[in-house]
């Protein structure tokens, strides 16, 4: 038996060796944490935890207090001594791994030419390689789902894992879903109504109608890619994300989504959203929420409004959870964790505003059967930090494990600090 | 009667026709003979009438007018009884026959940098003062007729295009050839803020057409003040020879007559000013330029809003506009600004009275409206002697109206211009229009007649049966006048006659009996006659566009958009009673304290066991388990700015100054109020090697932009380094300016500087020529570019230099050194951790983001830990936004600080109050919470630098600018409001009034590399 009194040697010990971080061998010794404080993500915390897990699998979450264990059993034991532990964080609709300067058209690999492109699948250009990824985990965002951009069906999404060699290991939900920018009523440059509004819904409706046709056919003989790839749209296997922000446009996906059959839909952004929350819970329909740290879209608005959308939400029951598309997308996923923390400053409790960001995003992108929660037979997916994770005042990631697998916390920006730090110490 | 008027018809046209310098083909057909107009209401000028007066023309002008007037012998006379006469109208504001020029198409890519004008003229393209109207001016009898019909007799024309437009003329609208018409030429000089059709990349500005208005009368002084210049310029010369004309400056908006308005007092000019219908919301500012308006009668269409959702997309300001514009002539009136009213902006010429009624039933009086549009405009061009009332001497310029010119059922019958008359509505013309009954025979039809002379419409109701039950049909009839006959024709289908009957006839007795001879179908003559019916009382539709219910003048808010206010916050003396203090000074954090703001100063700070006393009126703050700072203090802010951020279109643009075009408008002042911000280094652009000055502003919401500005403070500019700069991102087309590399960039900063020195030593050199050499010894011109750069060298003007890249910001330093003067903040700085020991050693500070990197090439490097390196190095380190929203949570960004870099939150906190205070020379009074400083504070919920901190309060110098209970309240009352206002509109369609499609349009929101307006 070996105790390891802070796995930050650890972290620390891999840092000095490693040129570039790693990805982490599978878990093959099984890892006691004692005495966290755990947020388990689904609204509960345990405030003197055991967390065991072995084979990449939790085994134990248990209070402290009232379990027994036989600590001999474990090979790693690690006393987090009050240290938070949380499931690891999952960024929905995200660019990650398909950018990497957004400037510089040769590292963009998110926008495929075309309105109509559901077969364009964002997995295959997932680079696991990125210099982002590596900052981002380091703040306790340990999975994201790769989605494609622009065009009216940007393209299919896939869910990853933020620790692996290559896309195929990175996988957790290979082409998870479809997703759709709805057409705007109103162009956002003139501010005036698009008069193709119509024109585009149209559209819409001849493509969905002539690929649910399609799917009825299950072989298909002259085969349509763009068809096959909307089968999953249709049979439960994939779930359609719709984007849609002003009040109309999002009931005008529900209604779309109605007609069509879809199976699952899910409105991302969502902005108006809680004006239709009656709607979204009728129809058990998800909201993927807009960036919180965003301004309001209306003069008028509450000043606060991106704030406070959380609180309206989560208070009218919508299942829903937070999101970073926009400027600075990629690399600005690793404040999630202080979207979480706004939706608390303005009203939700804590634990409900880390499920924003952990369950809830699991249970929408249907990968709670082994994400977004500390529970057992769930993946050892989670991270330890020295203080409230949602505040960046406290937010100190020590350590993070990706099934099981304790990862390198290092990346290029603490490897330049490290440096420079250096240079002026001389 | 009638005949009297044909004669006169074909008179004038003969007297039009003789120009005394032309030949004449045939006998010549003199008419000198005077014309008389008696018996009318007679408004001599806006504030005198005679009833029952005579009004006496001859030759194009009036020769006699009043109650009691002899005419001569050979007059012609018209009994004008019932009707008005009135000096006819003038604009000052108008293009009429003027051909619209057309932007010259070019297949260049990239920017043009020089002029396409050939010839001796300015070098930029928009700067066109030798333009003349009176040379281009040529006859548009359709567009005359449009403007006659609403009664205006002379406008004054010019040619709309460019910044500097040059000269208008004086033009009658008549019917004429142009040497009658034309009254003079060269009248005003006119300006404004739009290039128009040039193809010329500069300026590319708002505050670029600034500064090249400034540069350019710079110019024009220097020509002037020395007769040695080697230039022949017929631009600038032109503007010397036209200086002591009207200068009419077209301004887009109330804030862009402030800005002219300042161009004018460095130059001693006086603008007049052409709004734009929203000067209501800053009269008092546009009072005190003391300038004279001319002010279009535009009023914004209604909304559509029906659909709630849809309503949404309008924003709260154009709702508010929609009610207010109205009002804005009356407000304009009432605050004794001189004013002329215009129809140029009018599409639809049609709503000029409905719209001139409107205001009137919104507080503007009809004399002023009257003195509005002939007087004040007559006056404001020294053309009262001519035009703008009816005085002996003057010209004949009148119309006859029906009754009172503002009346809603009001006729102009008709226009005279300097003698000649225009018909409109012909008063002498038979209204047949009504109800009568036609009898033919036996058979009586009810006929009813409406429609205008030219356009008649008839009908008549057939009463029969249909399957046995009463039944009535109504059936078209044509009719059409022609002098006293009238015809008829129209299909009954009835017993009567199943085919056409057509009938012609002559009209006797006013109008009150028609009669005549008819066919039936089968050939039969008969006879026929109408008797006119009593009137029935129509059911009459407002077609005005609002009724307004009482001539209160709405709530204007300042700014009149959502959380505006009412009145300006005061200063109030402010105990803050037992709460932790950041004073970012020697003294820590300090817990239980009280800390007393008096005069808008920070007055006392002291243990709150010590129980401070304090008088009345004093307002006490509980601020137990609050946070009390200092106001944020924004580095890199590019809110608050109308038209453009960047001057793009040279690599030296230092003549150009955001603090020219603050936009006190804009909803993120208030949005970074309500994240603890109090004051913002609103910074030029990154285009170019050296940009523009900056603004520095106090966050003072509700105010102008001129009491926003920091006083008494060094003036900044901002430089930039990097891609943006080299323009990487452009594309191919954008690769003909220089500098294309960073290599280049050096060498744009040693011209620059070398050039300014130059400069500044020939200037050096004039000051020591002696007083009797001074006439023979020219003047250096005075290059507005080049002073700024010597104010950078004379330590007058500091730098913030948007950089990014190690080796790029050494190079600057190194530039710096060599040309004497030290760059006083680098921006951005991401690599300042790679240089921070250079930087100390230079002498400069940093202003970076907290963790932004990877949007760029050049930003690959770019670490959050920077401001901790740089901090540590002893460089004064600074958190900043460059983005209207992270501006309102930097208190959040500091809290990185302590998570990359770990540095202390006390320290953390300096980066964006004390330390960006430092950066901008400004520590003496802001930055921190020290006795004696400015009051700018903020109480917090929470630690500042937690996420889960709000703003309670947001006081700069001891007035409360943000109040979260305050804030909540003002939302309901807006929404109320909105409310109220688009019931309004509801109502206005439903009473006819046309309505317009929501428009979501949001102002632009400026970041470092965005280009154009």
């Amino acid at each position: 038996m070996k105790i390891i009194i802070a796995i930050f040697c650890v972290a620390i010990g891999l840092n000095t060796f490693a040129q570039i971080e790693t990805p982490a061998k599978k878990q093959t010794k099984k890892i006691l944490l004692m005495n966290g404080f755990a947020h388990l993500g689904n609204g509960k915390i345990i405030e003197n935890s055991v967390i065991a897990f072995e084979e990449g699998k939790l085994t134990i979450v248990a209070n402290a207090k009232t379990i027994k264990l036989d600590m001999g059993r474990f090979d790693t034991v690690i006393r987090l001594e009050g240290k938070h532990v949380y499931p690891g964080i999952i960024t929905p609709n995200s660019t990650i791994g398909i950018t990497e300067i957004d400037a510089v058209k040769a590292t963009r690999d998110y926008a495929e030419l075309g309105m109509f492109k559901p077969h364009v699948r964002s997995i295959i250009a997932y680079n696991t390689e990125s210099k982002i990824t590596t900052t981002v985990r380091s703040n306790g965002v340990l999975l994201g789902q790769i989605t494609p951009r622009g065009g009216r069906i940007t393209g299919t999404s896939s869910i990853v894992q933020f620790d692996a060699w290559n896309w195929e290991d990175a996988v957790i939900k290979e082409d998870d879903g479809v997703h759709l920018n709805w057409a705007g009523m109103f162009n956002n440059r003139t501010g005036k109504e698009n008069k193709k509004y119509a024109e585009s819904i149209t559209q819409l409706n001849t493509f969905f109608t002539n690929a649910l046709a399609y799917s009825k056919d299950e072989n298909y003989i002259e085969k349509n890619l763009r068809f096959e790839a909307m089968r999953g749209v249709f049979n439960g296997k994939k779930t359609l994300f719709i984007r849609a922000n002003f009040v109309k446009e999002i009931t005008e996906a529900i209604n779309f989504s109605k007609r069509h059959k879809v199976s699952k839909m899910v409105i991302v952004g969502g902005y108006d959203s809680w004006m239709v929350a009656d709607m979204l819970k009728e129809n058990n329909i998800a909201v993927i929420l807009k960036r919180v740290h965003s301004l309001p879209e209306r003069q008028e608005d509450d000043v606060y409004l991106p704030y406070k959308l959380p609180k309206m939400l989560h208070d009218a029951g919508v299942l829903f959870c937070l999101e970073n598309s926009g400027d600075m997308e990629a690399m600005g996923a690793r404040n999630l964790p202080f979207y979480a923390g706004t939706a608390t400053a303005y009203g939700i409790e804590k634990e409900a505003a880390l499920s924003l960001i952990t369950f809830n995003t699991a249970k929408i992108l249907g990968i709670d059967k082994t994400c977004g929660s500390l529970e057992v037979g769930k993946d050892a997916t989670l991270f330890i930090s020295a203080g409230d994770a949602l505040d960046m005042r406290t937010n100190k990631v020590t350590s993070a494990f990706i099934q099981g697998r304790l990862l390198d916390l290092d990346n290029h920006q603490e490897k330049l600090y490290r440096k420079y730090s250096k240079k002026y110490e001389e | 009667m009638k005949n009297i008027f044909l004669y006169i018809l074909i008179l004038v046209s003969f007297i039009a026709k003789a120009q005394e310098t032309f030949i004449v083909n045939g006998t010549h057909n003199n008419n000198h003979n005077a014309f008389a107009f008696t018996n009318a209401t007679i408004h001599i000028d806006y504030q005198t009438i005679i009833e029952n007066g005579t009004l006496v023309i001859k030759d194009g002008k009036i020769t006699a007018v009043g109650e009691r007037v002899e005419i001569p012998k050979n007059a012609v006379i018209q009994n004008l009884k019932g009707k008005h006469l009135y000096p006819s109208l003038i604009d000052l504001y108008s293009d009429y026959g003027i051909t619209k020029p057309v932007k010259a198409k070019t297949h260049r890519q990239g920017p043009q940098i020089e002029t396409t004008t050939k010839g001796a003229y300015n070098w930029n393209q928009a700067i066109k003062p030798e333009v003349e109207a009176g040379q281009l001016f040529k006859v548009d009898d359709k567009k005359a007729a449009e403007l006659r019909k609403l009664g205006f007799g002379t406008v004054l024309t010019h040619q709309q295009d460019g910044i500097m437009r040059g000269t208008s003329a004086l033009v009658t609208l008549s019917n004429d050839q142009a040497q009658a018409v034309m009254l003079k030429d060269n009248v005003a000089n006119h300006l404004s803020f739009n290039k128009g059709t040039s193809t010329q990349d500069y300026p590319g500005s708002l505050m670029g057409m600034i500064a090249l208005l400034r540069q350019t009368y710079y110019d024009v002084d220097w020509m002037f003040n020395n007769n040695t210049v080697d230039e022949y310029n017929l631009s600038l010369n032109t503007i010397i020879d036209n200086w002591q004309m009207p200068q009419i400056f077209e301004a887009n908006d109330k804030l862009s007559i402030l800005r002219a308005d300042k161009i004018g007092d460095e130059f001693e000019m006086q603008y007049m000013f052409k709004g734009k219908g929203d000067e209501y919301q800053r009269i008092k500012e546009i009072k005190a330029t003391g300038g004279k308006l001319i002010i279009p009668i535009n009023f914004p269409k209604a909304y559509e809003v029906t659909d709630p959702y849809n309503s949404l997309k309008i924003s709260y300001s154009d709702v508010k506009n929609w009610e207010l514009a109205p009002f804005n002539l009356g407000i304009i009136a009432k605050n004794e600004v001189d004013f002329s009213i215009t129809a140029s902006d009018l599409k639809d010429k049609k709503m000029f009275f409905k719209n001139l009624r409107r205001a009137i039933k919104s507080g503007l009086s009809e004399e002023d409206a009257l003195k509005a549009l002939t007087y004040s405009p007559a006056n404001f061009i020294n053309e009262y002697e001519r035009v703008g009332s009816l005085a002996e001497g003057k010209l004949a310029n009148f119309i006859i109206t029906s009754e009172n010119l503002f009346a809603e059922k009001n006729i102009i019958h008709e226009n005279w211009i300097k003698g000649k008359q225009h018909v409109i509505a012909d008063y002498n013309a038979i209204d047949i229009k009504g109800n009568y009954d036609l009898n033919l025979g036996k058979k009586i039809y009810k006929l009813k007649v409406t429609g205008e002379l030219k356009k008649l419409k008839g009908s008549i109701e057939i009463i029969g049966t249909k399957d046995s039950k009463p039944d009535t049909n109504k059936v078209s009839v044509s009719v059409s006048l022609s002098g006293n006959l009238v015809s008829l024709s129209f299909n009954p289908k009835d017993d009567f006659e199943k085919g056409t009957i057509r009938l012609s006839g002559t009209i006797t007795n006013n109008a009150g009996i028609w009669d005549g001879n008819g066919q039936l179908s089968n050939g039969d003559w008969i006879k026929w006659s109408a008797i006119k019916g009593k009137e029935t009382p129509s059911k009459k539709k407002d077609n005005d566009t609002t009724k307004t219910d009482s001539l209160i003048i709405p709530r204007i808010q300042y700014p009149n958009m959502a959380y505006g206010l009412d009145s300006l916050p005061k200063s109030e003396t402010i105990l803050i009673t037992n709460t932790t203090v950041w004073t970012s000074e020697k003294e820590g954090i300090l817990k239980n304290t009280d800390v007393l703001i008096e005069n808008g100063k920070i007055a006392q700070i002291v243990a709150h066991s010590g129980g401070m006393s304090v008088g009345e009126g004093v307002l006490i703050i509980d601020g137990k388990d609050k946070h009390l700072t200092a106001g944020i203090i924004d580095e890199h802010s590019h809110i608050a700015i109308s038209r453009g951020v960047n001057e793009c279109t040279q690599a030296v643009t230092s003549e150009v100054s955001i603090s020219d075009v603050i936009n006190s408008d804009d909803i993120n002042i208030y949005r970074q109020l309500a994240g603890g911000v109090t004051a913002s280094h609103l910074l030029h652009g990154s285009c170019n090697p050296v940009g523009g000055q900056s603004g520095i502003i106090k966050l003072k919401w509700g105010s102008a932009p001129d009491s926003m500005k920091i006083k008494d403070t060094p003036g900044f500019i901002k430089f930039a380094l990097g891609e943006n700069v080299k323009r990487a991102g452009w594309g191919s087309g954008y690769g003909n300016r220089f500098p294309q590399t960073r290599m280049g960039v050096e060498q744009v900063y040693y011209d620059a500087f070398i050039r300014a020195k130059e400069y500044e030593k020939k200037w050096a050199a004039y000051a020591k020529v002696p007083e009797k050499d001074r006439k023979s010894t020219p003047a250096p011109r005075i290059d507005l570019e080049l002073e700024t750069l010597n104010e950078i060298i004379n330590s007058e003007r500091f730098i913030s230099c948007h950089s990014y890249q190690q080796g790029e910001i050494n190079m600057l330093m190194h530039v710096a050194d060599s040309m004497g003067f030290v760059v006083n903040t680098f921006t951005h700085i991401l690599e300042g951790y790679k240089v921070a020991d250079k930087m100390k050693k230079h002498g400069a500070g940093g202003s970076t983001f907290s963790d932004w990197w990877a949007y760029k090439f050049e930003v690959n490097d770019a670490i959050p830990h920077n401001g901790a390196i740089m901090h540590k190095q002893g460089i004064v380190t600074a958190f900043n936004s460059d983005d209207a929203e992270m501006g309102r949570r930097l208190n959040q960004e500091a809290a990185k600080a302590v998570k990359y870099g770990g540095l202390s939150e006390e320290e953390a906190w300096k980066f964006v109050t004390l330390n960006p205070a430092k950066l901008l020379h400004l520590d003496d009074k802001m930055g921190s919470i020290k006795v004696g400083k400015d009051a700018d504070v903020v109480l917090w919920t929470d630690n500042p630098l937690s996420i889960y901190a709000k703003v309670e309060k947001t006081i700069i110098e001891g007035a409360v600018y943000f109040d979260i209970e305050k804030d909540q309240a003002t939302q309901e009352a807006n929404k109320k409001e909105k409310a109220r206002i688009i019931e309004k509109m509801i109502k206005a369609k439903k009473g006819g009034a046309k309505t317009q499609e929501p428009n979501s349009k949001k102002p632009k929101l400026y970041h470092c590399d965005t280009v154009g307006e």
